[in-house]
């Protein structure tokens, strides 16, 4: 069957590229999401389900303030539970470092008129029944919480099906056909699709998008890995950073936890990057032993690790390109999970009137005019070599 | 960390004959086994159908050390010809580089001992980890006393710590039949044996004892329910079945016992192997995924080898443990060869008395799938299909969100398998995420199999168009405490990083 055409393809369903199609169908667009593998499977079904300010990176703020604004719509909004739970964020110190990174962003908030609390190491305790011993103090943010990825994704999908929206799964985007500094039309496995517009929301693979129409969108892919346990009873609902982690406890009530380091890597344009996990599940559960003594005993049932991609400046990239002028681009650093509700209002936005109404400007392409072509090699985020 | 040039995962009859083979081809040979279990694991269904069905005598951990020892005779063989045996040491996880993950300086594989947990490099692998249950569910099949016939077998056969005392068996293949026997022989009462099929499926020797001992035969039955008070089995309701697998009212029989078995069938224990990225293909005959492997048992990763039922299980094997044998030595010597230990002329004289297979398998999921169907039909929409996250039929059928969520909505009641499928083949790692089926302590290995049938009946496709649901470390529910790795350096503490800290690339 011919894909035909569309107003506008989305290229990756994840939660950017939905988010970005809910709102456009919404807004009366014919969209069509063209995903080379399944609804969530990459990043977007695979992330810590974390929502908070980002006063941890400033330039972030104006977005991730807004979609908090949404998350508490959305269930109603799209038709589907994501989960959503809007009890707060807590930042615990348990070294002096930690402590460090507390005060920093506690002058953040206050800078930026954004509701924090210091809590000393008491305070953290009433909050976190059985939290370690060690604590040096903490940072509640009222103002965040999290959500079940896989279901936050999937009310994406289908809350945009509803609205008509179609979406090609098992179907790769392999090329672009570019005439008169516009995109006329998306090469897939499955055939072409005409469009007037194409919104690159492909994660790790973004960039490889972007050279098929000239243009340097610089992200470098890398993988994580996130641990969960059996279920317990209610705990706590706060989302929680601490002790190198950051975690939750979902509803069913698993501890999810995930951090430390992650791994550069390549990934190929049309297929699955391996999702692989490491020894290093046993140092995150440590850490999250140490954070709560008391769930010690409890063991640990799965684990995952998902791909990412970093930007230079570890933020997220959202522009429209002046040549291929209908071409827009979305990446989010390893941070779009929180702000997707508002990723994606951006970016219909920009589709709709080349302009955003929320604060995007520190998120343009403009700023790594400077970057050039082996940024990565430069740095070194870059694979490690195959051993034998 | 330590280095072993062969380690053997398995020590039952293809796992010992293969270390006892290699050792005695001059390689130093780790034998690590599971067994014995505690009963924490055991009482999570892992990683067999326990179904909490032991004595008391199984919390005594030297008791049940011993037992396993006595049990198998191979185990003293192996010690005999140098093999260094870790027995109550499981295998949770195994590491090898990848392209996204390369910081590896060699595979290995994650161990516990259940007190601690430790990594184990090695330069071959011989993977001999034996089938486990398969589940189909019925109401009630969450009470103690529902349970599988690896479990029962383990618990008659390792542990002597069987606490039943009647016992509905389900499945009369030579798997059922045998399992009967061997209930019989421990003096356990065995008032019935039930299939859905017309004709008994097993051995006709087996059959003619279980006859001559009095057990009672039901062909096209299937069982309404297990009832029980205090979450123990009772009774076990059976129910005659048409040709279309609808019960037929009014044939109700129920039987007192206080244990029902599911002996349906085996599935292969490919987890380890998948965790590898071992290349596995779905072979009916054979239990459902299974490695692909050469004729000297080597899988499609170069250093890991593969014996026993792992590589595939059918009926006819239950009766034939020497086949399994075979198998392990084959394995064993080719690990050996292909190590340096021995020459290829060597290698070739050492195989030449082994034979080959002497059955030829059939299809099993024709029959799995009849269960299923009766099952369903007698249960009724609300039977848990995932036990440890109390999935029902229908909740998995129609994409329902878990039930503590409370969550209803028009659009949510329209979703179902079906509107999934419009979308393109349906994933059962995307159910799983959607129902929660597959989510719990039990790691998803009682409802794998009903799961991919169900989604298989629904979609109309073949089984094996069904991708297998994806297997995660640690392969054993892993207590915190346990998994902490208390070899951990100063330098890994002091390098964690924040969440993309400029430093953090990973640990090397
Ligand atoms: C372990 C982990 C924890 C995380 N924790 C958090 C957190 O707590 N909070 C937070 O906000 N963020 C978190 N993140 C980051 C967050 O998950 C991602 O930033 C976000 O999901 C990105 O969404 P996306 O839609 O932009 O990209 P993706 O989810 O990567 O989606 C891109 C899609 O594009 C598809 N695609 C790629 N190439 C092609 C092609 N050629 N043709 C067709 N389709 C293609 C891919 O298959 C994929 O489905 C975490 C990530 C991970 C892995």
């Amino acid at each position: 069957m011919p894909l035909g055409s569309a107003d506008v393809v989305v290229i990756g369903a994840g939660v950017s590229g939905l988010a970005s199609a809910y709102y456009l169908a919404k807004a009366g667009k014919d969209v069509a999401v063209v995903e080379k593998g399944f609804v969530g499977g990459e990043a977007s079904g695979r992330n810590g389900g974390m929502i908070s300010e980002r006063v941890d990176e400033p330039p972030m703020i104006p977005m991730a303030v807004e979609s908090l604004k949404i998350w508490p719509t959305l269930d109603d909004e799209l038709g589907y539970p994501t989960e959503f739970t809007h009890q707060g964020r807590l930042q615990v110190a348990v070294s002096e470092e930690e402590m460090g990174d507390l005060f920093s962003e506690r002058d953040e908030a206050l800078r930026r008129g954004l509701s924090v609390e210091q809590l000393d190491p008491s305070e953290v305790l009433d909050l976190i029944p059985g939290i370690t011993g060690r604590t040096l103090g903490g940072l509640f943010f009222a103002n965040g919480g999290h959500a079940n990825p896989q279901r936050s994704v999937q009310a994406f999908a289908w809350a945009f099906q509803d609205l008509g929206g179609r979406i090609y799964q098992h179907t790769a985007v392999t090329g672009m056909t570019v005439a008169d500094s516009r995109v006329s039309s998306v090469e897939t496995t499955a055939g072409p699709i005409e469009t007037d517009l194409v919104v690159a929301a492909a994660g790790p693979q973004t960039g490889l998008l972007a050279e098929m129409v000239g243009a340097h969108v610089p992200v470098a892919p890398a993988r994580v890995e996130i641990i969960a346990t059996a279920p317990l009873d209610p705990l706590f609902n706060i989302a929680i950073v601490g002790n190198g982690l950051y975690g939750r406890q979902a509803a069913r009530g698993n501890l999810l936890f995930g951090g430390g380091p992650h791994e550069w890597t390549d990934v190929g344009l049309t297929t699955d990057p391996n999702k692989t996990n490491t020894p290093l599940i046993r140092n995150i559960a440590r850490r999250l032993a140490e954070l709560l003594p008391g769930v010690a005993d409890v063991p640990v049932i799965r684990s995952w690790a998902g791909v990412v991609e970093q930007a230079p400046d570890y933020l997220p990239i959202i522009d429209r390109l002046d040549n291929p002028s209908n071409y827009v681009v979305v990446t989010a650093s390893a941070h779009g999970f929180g702000i997707s509700p508002a990723t994606g209002k951006a970016v219909s936005e920009l589709v709709l009137s080349g302009q955003s109404s929320i604060d995007i400007g520190a998120l343009g392409l403009d700023r790594f005019s400077e970057v050039g072509g082996d940024w990565r090699e430069e740095r070194g985020w870059i694979p490690v070599p195959h051993r034998s | 960390m330590e280095s072993k040039p062969l380690v053997v995962v398995g020590a039952g009859a293809a796992g010992t004959a293969a270390a006892i083979e290699a050792a005695r081809a001059g390689v130093q040979v780790t034998l690590i086994d599971e067994n014995p279990i505690s009963t924490a694991m055991m009482g999570l269904n892992v990683p067999q159908f326990f179904g909490r069905r032991y004595t008391d005598a199984m919390q005594d951990t030297s008791l049940t050390l011993e037992m396993v020892t006595s049990a198998n005779d191979a185990l003293s063989e192996a010690q005999e010809a140098g093999v260094d045996v870790r027995l109550g040491t499981c295998v949770w996880g195994a590491f090898a580089n990848t392209e996204t993950s390369r910081v590896l300086d060699g595979p290995q594989l994650g161990l516990s001992d259940g007190v601690r947990s430790w990594l184990m490099k090695y330069d071959r692998l011989i993977v001999a980890a034996g089938a486990r249950d398969l589940g189909i569910p019925f109401a009630g099949w969450d009470l103690t006393g529902s349970m599988g016939a690896n479990g029962a077998y383990s618990l008659m056969s390792r542990y002597d710590a069987l606490s039943s005392r009647r016992i509905v068996v389900l499945g009369s293949g030579s798997l059922g039949l045998n399992t009967a026997i061997m209930a019989l022989d421990r003096g356990i009462e065995v008032p019935a044996v039930v299939d859905v099929s017309p004709i008994v499926q097993g051995d006709e020797a087996l059959l003619a004892q279980l006859r001559h001992r009095g057990v009672a035969l039901y062909t096209s039955h299937t069982v309404r329910e297990a009832i029980g008070t205090d979450g123990e089995v009772e009774s076990v309701v059976l129910v005659e079945i048409d040709k279309h697998c609808e019960p037929i009212s009014g044939s109700e029989k129920v039987i007192s016992a206080d244990t029902v078995c599911l002996a349906i069938g085996l599935v292969p224990n490919v987890e380890l192997l998948s965790l590898l990225g071992c290349e596995l293909h779905f072979k009916s005959e054979l239990g459902g995924h299974v490695p692909n492997h050469d004729n000297r048992m080597r899988t499609s990763v170069a250093n890991v080898f593969v014996a026993g039922d792992v590589a595939g299980f059918h009926d006819g094997m239950t009766l034939d443990i020497e086949f399994a044998r075979s198998r392990g030595r084959l394995a064993g010597i080719a690990a050996a060869q292909s190590l340096g230990a021995i020459d290829e002329e060597d290698a070739v004289a050492r195989m030449s008395d082994l034979r080959p297979a002497d059955s030829t398998p059939t299809e099993v999921h024709t029959n799995w799938r009849r269960w299923l169907k009766s099952l369903v039909n007698c249960g009724g929409p609300d039977i848990f299909v995932c036990q440890c996250e109390e999935v029902t039929f229908a909740d998995l059928i129609e994409t329902r969100p878990p039930r503590y969520l409370g969550w209803e909505s028009d659009p949510m009641s329209r979703r179902s398998v079906k509107t999934l499928l419009e979308d393109g083949p349906v994933n059962p790692n995307q159910v799983k995420r959607l129902t929660r089926a597959g989510t719990g302590e039990c790691q998803g290995r009682l409802c794998r199999e009903q799961v991919s049938m169900l989604l298989a009946e629904e979609s109309g496709a073949g089984l094996a168009d069904i991708p297998l649901m994806s297997y995660r470390p640690p392969l054993r529910p892993l207590p915190l405490k346990v998994m902490w790795p208390h070899e951990e350096t100063e330098q890994v503490r002091s390098d964690w990083p924040k969440w993309f800290s400029p430093t953090s690339q990973v640990l090397g």
